[in-house]
């Protein structure tokens, strides 16, 4: 820009200083031609004066640098005072001697013929008929150009010089305050008039743009606060296996410390089925998989991202469904054992009675199969009476009232229905603590203290000890049984409270119980909403504690209804 | 938008991936099959070898284009030689992996399970290791690196123990010495992996830092 406008001022300055010089070398010619006619016009009236005074002989004595001719009514030239008149030609075809016969006066330019010189001519006709003729030699314009021209071309040369510098200026202080233009903020800045439509556009654009990339930070932001926020891993890769991107529910469920954009999804599980299913994906096809990822499963879901019929890459999602598999696990676990307990007194029932039915059983022996089928039968009623205490905790459906129930009173009835058991193994109840009131469901919480307390008196030994301590405080009552009998091994200890798993498997018949009890006993803790501890060591006793609020919550009291 | 370069340095990442993943499967199944050999077991370990065979020469393709068209300097000059290097260790491993299972029909499970020839015990050492070094090249973990060189000294130890054990049980007589022999090549094959793993690992370590161990011994030697 600065460049053009340079160029325009000097190109105008240019035809300006050569247009000035011409036509003020012209005027002046000018002017200096009028002014030398009008000398010659004045001259030749004084001579013209002298001549008819004296004639030819004042041109005579006359020393004029003009040339004087004068000449005759003919044509013929009477003097010369800068050649030989008898050789001189007849004057009468000259222009300004033809015209100054007939008007009284004439006058004629003759350039030379070099064109280098030019003759003004100015001719006077006399009273007589003679003709004054005053002429003068200049130089022609040309010459007078020629003569001037390293004059002219030194203050062309000066104008150019001056001209260039004060250009160079004038275009840098035209462009400066565009290039000074901030166009974060156009709206500020006020140049010139022409770029005003320039710069508001400019401004509405910055705005547009402005929003734009808000928006388009909004949205990304609002799209990982979801994604980070989601317990599920969401992976998006391109066709190369290269992630684009990838939550912390990802790097969580694959144990790595962060998802690194840009490397293949290769990189944060290799393993054959992920692999197969990246492959697969990849190839357009629709993908659900269960992982093993060192203990824990993960479901991975790989759907194929198109775009208008091309594949892009993939969008794959992963769920931890480690608690799901280990439910299902444990649901087919348990029907398998309820199937399994269920059968085994049927089965004695079924053959006693076959027995009974063919009629070899004598008579003094039908009491004693009676009473083994009834014995069966009891444990078959109290196993699936278990089974429905245990679903009915389960589904929070319970048919009982909440009532004030003094557990002092509760425990004591417990011991009482466990001393013939305890009697037998001589094995030692003791209780501690006074009484203590509680809101609770009496039948749930006899449940409890009976399950606890009757594994404390099975699973201890000879003249063991069972001991049990009530504490009553300001919000809640701690109830703890302790035991010195054979103890739970730790491996186990997470698993007691597993329906129907027993630590001795073997022994499971002879001890007795349906394998529900401490089922029961965690199920119903949590259904009263206390709380459980476990604490064991094998060899040495086991010792169980339970804590439960005094004042019932909200959750607990929406249950009984 | 990454140049063509890129995504084909990015390409042979993802075959070494690849690659380094069926040698953990194949190590994973020989080291089960020599535990207890079954003929689908061996099937799978051989076929899953010459997959990896198959893999080298593809890899090994890629990478010489990659250094005839690209030309690559620094960085990922290192990162392609080094490869160049991984996959031969790596081929050995599915090699000697086959061996194994091979070997493992002859060996008797119940003699190499437990003390006193602990097989599965070195077995999963060198799993680990292999795991490991394939994990290091994966995430350019430079100290698990470190590590898997490190661990070789138990899985070597754990070979000369075998050794000892056996060289006395043979002259017990149990086991016979053609299946003593049997055991202690399968034992040498699992140390020979583990040797392998280390250099994957050191190759690992080269292609991050420029420098090879190798390299820097020589200097010592010839320095000292």
């Amino acid at each position: 820009m600065t460049k053009k406008i340079f160029r325009s001022i000097m190109l105008v300055s240019v035809i300006a200083m050569l247009l000035g010089l011409v036509s003020v070398t012209g005027i002046l010619y000018q002017n200096f031609g009028d002014q030398i006619y009008t000398e010659l016009e004045r001259e030749a009236a004084y001579l013209a004066s002298g001549v008819e005074l004296e004639g030819v002989a004042y041109l005579e004595n006359l020393n004029d640098e003009d040339r004087i001719t004068y000449i005759d009514g003919d044509g013929t030239v009477l003097y010369d005072n800068q050649a030989d008149q008898s050789s001189m030609e007849n004057h009468n075809q000259r222009e300004e001697v033809r015209e100054a016969a007939v008007t009284g006066s004439g006058s004629a330019v003759r350039m030379s013929s070099t064109l280098s010189e030019m003759t003004i001519y100015y001719a006077l006709r006399l009273e007589d008929g003679t003709i004054l003729r005053v002429s003068s030699t200049r130089a022609s314009v040309l010459a007078l150009v020629l003569q001037m021209l390293p004059a002219l071309l030194l203050i062309f040369a000066v104008m150019i010089l001056f001209s260039s510098a004060f250009a160079i200026r004038l275009s840098r202080n035209v462009v400066r305050p565009i290039n000074e233009l901030d166009l974060e903020h156009p709206e500020d800045s006020h140049i010139y008039e022409e770029v005003e439509p320039l710069l508001s556009r400019l401004y509405r654009q910055n705005r547009q743009i402005q929003g734009q990339i808000e928006a388009a930070r909004r949205q990304q932001e609002e799209f990982s606060l979801i994604t980070e926020n989601m317990q599920e891993g969401l992976l998006v890769i391109d066709r190369y296996t290269m992630i684009l991107s990838g939550n912390s529910g990802v790097a969580r469920l694959f144990r790595v410390k962060q998802v690194k954009v840009g490397e293949s999804v290769y990189a944060l599980n290799r393993s054959e089925d992920f692999r197969r299913l990246i492959e697969n994906v990849l190839e357009g096809r629709h993908q659900d998989t269960v992982l093993q990822l060192d203990g824990s499963h993960v479901q991975v879901i790989g759907d194929p991202a198109m775009d208008g019929g091309s594949l892009e890459g993939a969008v794959i999602l992963l769920m931890d469904v480690t608690e799901k598999v280990e439910r299902e696990r444990f649901r087919r676990e348990f029907s398998a054992n309820v199937s399994h307990e269920l059968k085994t007194p049927l089965t004695s029932i079924s053959g006693f009675a076959e027995i009974m039915q063919s009629g070899f059983v004598k008579e003094e022996d039908t009491r004693a199969f009676a009473g083994r089928i009834y014995k069966e039968a009891q444990r078959l009623i109290s196993l699936v009476g278990d089974v429905i205490k245990i679903s009915q905790l389960d589904e929070g459906e319970v048919p009982y009232q909440w009532e004030e129930v003094d557990l002092h009173d509760l425990a004591r009835e417990v011991f009482a229905s466990l001393h013939a058991a305890a009697e037998k193994k001589n094995v030692h109840l003791y209780m501690e603590g006074g009484s203590a009131v509680l809101s609770t469901v009496r039948p749930i919480m006899e449940e409890i203290l009976f399950n606890i307390c009757d594994n404390a008196v099975k699973y201890n030994r000879e003249n063991g000890e069972v001991f049990l301590r009530l504490q009553d405080s300001e919000n809640e009552v701690q109830v703890m049984v302790r035991d010195n009998g054979i103890g739970i091994p730790k491996e186990d200890q997470e698993r007691i409270f597993e329906r129907f798993y027993r630590v001795d498997k073997s022994h499971s018949k002879a001890i007795g119980g349906t394998g529900l009890g401490l089922s029961i006993v965690k199920h119903g803790v949590h259904f009263l909403g206390g709380k459980l501890s476990l604490l064991s060591e094998p060899g040495r006793g086991t010792e169980i504690t339970l804590w439960f609020h005094k004042k019932r919550t909200e959750k607990e009291g929406k249950e009984s209804e | 938008m990454a140049t063509r370069f890129e995504r084909q340095l990015e390409q042979l990442h993802v075959e070494m991936i690849t690659m380094g993943s069926l040698c953990e499967k194949v190590i994973t199944l020989s080291a089960r099959s020599i535990l207890g050999y079954r003929e689908e077991l061996a099937r799978q370990i051989f076929s899953t070898d010459r997959e990896i065979d198959r893999k080298e020469r593809e890899i090994e393709n890629h990478c010489m284009s990659l250094l005839l068209h690209q030309q690559p300097v620094a960085g990922d000059l290192r990162a392609i030689s080094a490869a160049l290097k991984m996959v031969s260790d790596m081929e050995r491993i599915g090699d000697q992996a086959a061996d194994i299972a091979d070997l493992s029909q002859y060996i008797p499970g119940e003699t190499v399970c437990g003390e006193p020839l602990n097989i599965g015990k070195m077995a999963e050492y060198t799993v680990r290791m292999v795991t490991e070094s394939v994990d290091a090249f994966v995430n350019d973990d430079l100290e698990l690196c470190r590590k898997v060189i490190e661990d070789d000294d138990t899985v070597d130890s754990a070979f000369i123990e075998i050794k000892e054990k056996l060289a006395e049980l043979i002259y017990s007589g149990h086991p016979d010495a053609k299946t003593g022999l049997d055991i202690l090549m399968a034992a040498k094959y699992f140390e020979r992996i583990g040797d392998h793993a280390v250099n994957i690992a050191e190759w690992v370590e080269y292609s991050i830092t420029g420098v090879h161990r190798n390299g820097e011994k020589y200097q010592e030697i010839s320095e000292g």
